[in-house]
This record gives structure tokens, sequence and C-alpha cells, in this order.
């Protein structure tokens, strides 16, 4: 199969495990939204009121970390559960196709929430468009990053309850903990290089600024306060999972 | 010519420091265009035959070639002209039978018009054409299971790896399985097969392998597995004689009330004549598969056990 195939593989992939399961589910939409909207409303009678446009960038960013969740769950069960990854490896299908085929169909799941959440944020902050472009990549590279660790992790395990804890804790650790639903600047300030060790916060930290809020993480090192080392270490920690889902993760079993 | 040749094929699995030895120096050929039947107890080792030469695990030691490519160091150029319907495969359960075997074609490079055709075909020789619009979750496990094998053999993939293939289909599903392998088969394709139902592998193979302990304990046409037990004749008893009365004449196997012979054609006439002076019932017939199976297999068990 020559590269134009495999891409075309991809897409099939992604209608027929993403596209048709949402038109035939549409409740899926539902379950993915309610989530973050859950944590929206709690920051929302909670939380000072001007903290709440964090809140919806962190809704944005947290639909694009679910991806995460999904795929490390759906390729599970496909492989330990259904058998059908193996179906998949023992085809011309590539493991980048079907790892982008499956990722795919975890942002279809998405986008209907990722949509509303954007919207919402352009009710409750001015973005320029400059802004939002960024916004989107951020969003994309979040994707990316979550879905091809999710992929990695996924075939790590032989049995479907051992990946349950080890989900929601990978995921718990990237999307509810660090400041992707409020600003960094609200943690003391002594302790807030931590939320570096949650690769979300790059992703989190740029949001908030194609957003135009603040709330950037001081350290005593000038480098790491820029927006610059968000951009290198986003990028630089999506090349690692998904070097990791193509490389790393048993696509056959040793 | 051999299209699947295997050549000291070990597989030790090491699980929690405990080491499972599951194929030892396995040594097989595979001819072009041969349905081989591949016969075995569970945990005999025939799914990590299939595992490893369908590319999904890695072997301890030895070789596997598919149409002489290594499928260890090659597995990007063999993929391309295999299909496996995996053991207790299921399916994607939100998705029809048309769909799952439209996109599986689709996703494999197979041209829209040529799925079409091949879609429609298989849907009807395989009796799906009632269900073909019906969602995986609202199909009977034997409908799943036909939707699996019909979505891989309508790849018509040079060869065809089918673990288990009829499981769980009712007696007419599996004749209706059997029929379109046959016509795989006659199109162009190898197929290697695993199955408990003995029918089935006298069925449909040209050859079969009979494997135990990760051996391979026999290989060739089922006529001559039949032959090597060295009987003729089996004879079954509805009581009137002991297991330890019988043992003398041939190899006994127990069924409850039923007693199994297999025997000589000279053996069986003296004992039918004994058993209808007891006034028990007797039935003569030729030795089965199922009976070659166990013996031979039975056999193994015991030169295991003497090691």
């Amino acid at each position: 199969m020559t590269a134009r195939s495999q891409a075309y593989a991809s897409l099939r992939i992604c209608y027929f495990n993403g596209i048709l399961p949402l038109g035939r589910s549409p409740l899926l939409i539902a379950a993915v939204f309610l989530t973050p909207f859950s944590f929206l409303f709690f920051l929302f009678v909670i939380a000072p009121h001007d903290l709440f446009p964090y809140g919806v960038t962190g809704g944005v960013l947290f639909t694009a970390l679910f991806t995460g969740s999904g795929m490390l769950n759906d390729c599970a069960y496909l492989r330990l559960e259904r058998q059908l990854q193996q179906v998949f490896v023992a085809s011309p299908v590539r493991p980048l196709a079907y790892i982008l085929g499956m990722a795919l169909s975890e942002l279809a799941f998405t986008i209907p929430a990722a949509v509303l959440f954007l919207a919402l944020l352009l009710v409750v902050t001015p973005i320029s468009a400059a802004g939002f472009a960024g916004l989107l990549g951020v969003f994309l590279l979040t994707w990316l990053m979550a879905t091809t660790l999710g992929f990695f992790v996924s075939t790590m395990f032989s049995q479907l309850r051992e990946i349950w804890p080890v989900g929601t804790l990978i995921f718990s650790t990237l999307a509810i903990l660090p400041p992707i639903f409020y600003p960094a600047t609200v943690i003391p300030a002594d302790w807030q290089w931590v939320a570096f060790l949650a690769p979300s916060t790059y992703s989190s930290q740029l949001a908030d600024h194609c957003a135009g809020l603040g709330g950037q993480i001081v350290t005593p090192i000038p480098f790491l306060n820029t927006y610059y080392f968000d951009v290198v270490m986003l990028i630089a920690v999506t090349i690692i999972f998904g070097a990791a889902a193509l490389y790393l993760a048993r696509w056959r079993e040793p | 010519m051999a299209v699947l040749e295997a050549r000291g094929l070990s597989k030790t699995y090491v699980a929690r420091g405990r080491t499972t030895r599951a194929l030892d120096r396995v040594d097989l050929d595979i001819a072009q265009g041969q349905l081989f039947a591949f016969l075995g107890r569970n945990g005999a080792g025939k799914t990590t035959f299939i595992k490893i030469a369908s590319t999904l695990l890695l072997p301890t030691a030895g070789e596997v070639r598919l149409f002489g490519r290594d499928v260890v160091r090659d597995p990007t150029g063999v993929r391309p002209l295999m299909a496996l319907v995996p053991q207790e495969g299921k399916l994607f359960y939100h998705l029809t039978p048309r769909e799952h075997i439209r996109e599986y074609l689709r996703v494999r490079g197979v041209s829209a018009e040529t799925t079409a055709a091949r879609t429609a075909e298989i849907l009807d020789a395989m009796g799906l054409v009632p269900y073909e619009n019906t969602i995986a979750l609202r199909l009977s496990g034997g409908l799943q299971q036909r939707t699996l094998v019909a979505m891989v053999l309508a790849t018509e993939a040079p060869f065809l790896f089918l673990d288990e293939p009829t499981l769980g289909m009712d007696p007419f599903a599996r004749r209706q399985v059997w029929a379109v392998i046959r016509r795989t088969v006659r199109r162009g394709s190898t197929v290697l097969l695993t199955t408990h139902y003995l029918d089935e592998a006298e069925q449909l193979s040209d050859e079969l392998a009979v494997i135990e302990g990760g051996h391979v304990l026999f290989k060739g046409p089922s006529e001559s597995l039949k032959s090597t037990v060295g009987r003729e004749v089996r004879l079954q008893f509805s009581g009137g004689f002991t297991p330890e009365e019988l043992a003398p004449y041939g190899k006994v196997f127990r069924d409850r009330e039923r007693l199994t012979l297999l025997t000589s054609r000279s053996a069986a006439s003296e004992l039918t004549d004994r058993a209808l002076g007891r006034g028990t019932q007797v039935s003569v017939g030729p030795v089965t598969l199922e009976e070659a199976f166990l013996e031979l297999v039975g056999r193994g068990i015991e030169e295991d056990d003497a090691e």
C-alpha cells in the first residue's frame, strides 16, 4: 500500500470507528461535554468570576486531553476484548495509519464539545484571529500528544482490568490536577514549577496566552518564563510520545 | 511449492517467573493452494503458531517464511499477503455486517468497485443478506462470527489464517462457511485453519497436523492419520463388557456407559458374536478421525509423562 492508501486507511478508520458511531449514538457527544462542563460549573459557582475564562480554555483543552483517555480505552478494548487490532496487524495497514485513524476517530467524538467550549470562549473573552489560530494549533498538538500516549500505554497491558486504573491515573494527572481549569498563578509561587511536570501545563499556558489571558508560571530561570519554552516543550513531548507509539508500542507481542 | 515454511520454531512464555514452552522446534511446510488444518488440544500450541506466522507474536527461536519472506524480519513485506480470523474475535458492536466487510476491504486498499462486488457476493454466500443492515450488537453470537469470517475471507488474501473460524456456529452455518472457504481456496488462497471440530478438519483439509505440547505429532492427510492408529474397525458397546475385558483386543475409550474399541477386523468379528450372545447392543463402523486423534494425542501425552 502506498502512503496515500495508508492515509486513506486512516480516514476510513476514523469514519467507521468515530463518525458512524457518533451518528448512531449522539449521547456520546453529551458524555464528552459533561465532565469539563461540570468542572466549569463548579468553578463558576465557587471561584471569582474573573477566573471563568481560564475554566473555558480548560474545557477546550480537557476535550483534547480526553481523546487520550478514549484512545487508551478504545485501543485496549479492541485489542484485548475484541481481538480486532490483530485483524489490522495481519493486514497491509501500517501502525501509523492505524494510530492516526484511531486518533482521528477520538477527535471526531470530541469536536462537538470542543466547538461548544470555543464558542463559549469567544463569548466570555475577545480573541484575535491569530490567537484563535494559535489556540487551534495548541488543541491539535495536545490531541496528538494525548492520543499517542494513550495508544502506547494501551499496548503495554494484557488485561483490561489493569488498564482502567492506569488510564484514570494518567489522565487525571494530565487533565485535572495541573493548571488546566485555573491559572498557574493561584499555586503558591515556590511550588509553581511542579506544574511543569505535567506536559498538559505547556498546553494550558499556551492556550491561555492565545486567548489573551495571563497567568504564566514564574521561575528564577528567565527562559522558563517565556512562551517559547512552552512551545518547545509541547512539541518535544508530542514527538517523544509519538515516537513511543510508533517504535516502542507493542504492535507485535514480544 | 511450500508457501509457509516453519523451521525450528520455538516459543517460550515467561510470566511471573513461570515458564511455559508453547512450541518446541516445530518444522512445518504448507503448500500453495492447500487447505491445511491444525489440530490439537487447548493449549497445545496451535494459536501460538498462528500468532507467530501472522506477525502478531515474536518467536523465541526458529523462523517462519511466508512466500519466501521472513515474518520476523520483514513483517511489512508479508502483511499485505495475509488476513486473519483471530480466535474468539468479535465485531465492532456499532457496525452492520455490510459495513464490516466493506470497511475492512477499503482499509486494506481494495478498490470501491471490487469492494462492492465482493461484499454483495460474500453476504449472499454466507447467508448474511437478511442481517446485512443490522448492527452487530443485535446479532446472535453465531451471526457475529459468520460476519467476522466473511470480512476476512472477502479479502481473498493469498494466505488466510483462520483460528477456529466456525466456533459457536450451528451445523448449517458451518457448512455454509465451509463452502465459502473451499471457494476461496479454489480462487488461489492458501488456508491454515485450527479447529476442535474433527469433522470440519476431515471435510475441509487437504492435509493436517496434530500438535501436542508444542510438538508436531503427525502431518499428512486425514486418511493417513486414521491408518496410523493401526486398527481398522470401531466397535461401540452399550454395556455387557468391561474395559479390562476389551483391552487385550485394542484401544478402549469410555464415554459414560458406552465403551468404544478400536480393533482389527478379525477381533471385531469375534467380539460381535460374543456381544450378540450376551444380548448386548453393538455397533460397527470405520475408525473416525476423532478416534485417531484421541489415540494419537493420548499416546503423545503418555510419552511426555514418561519423559
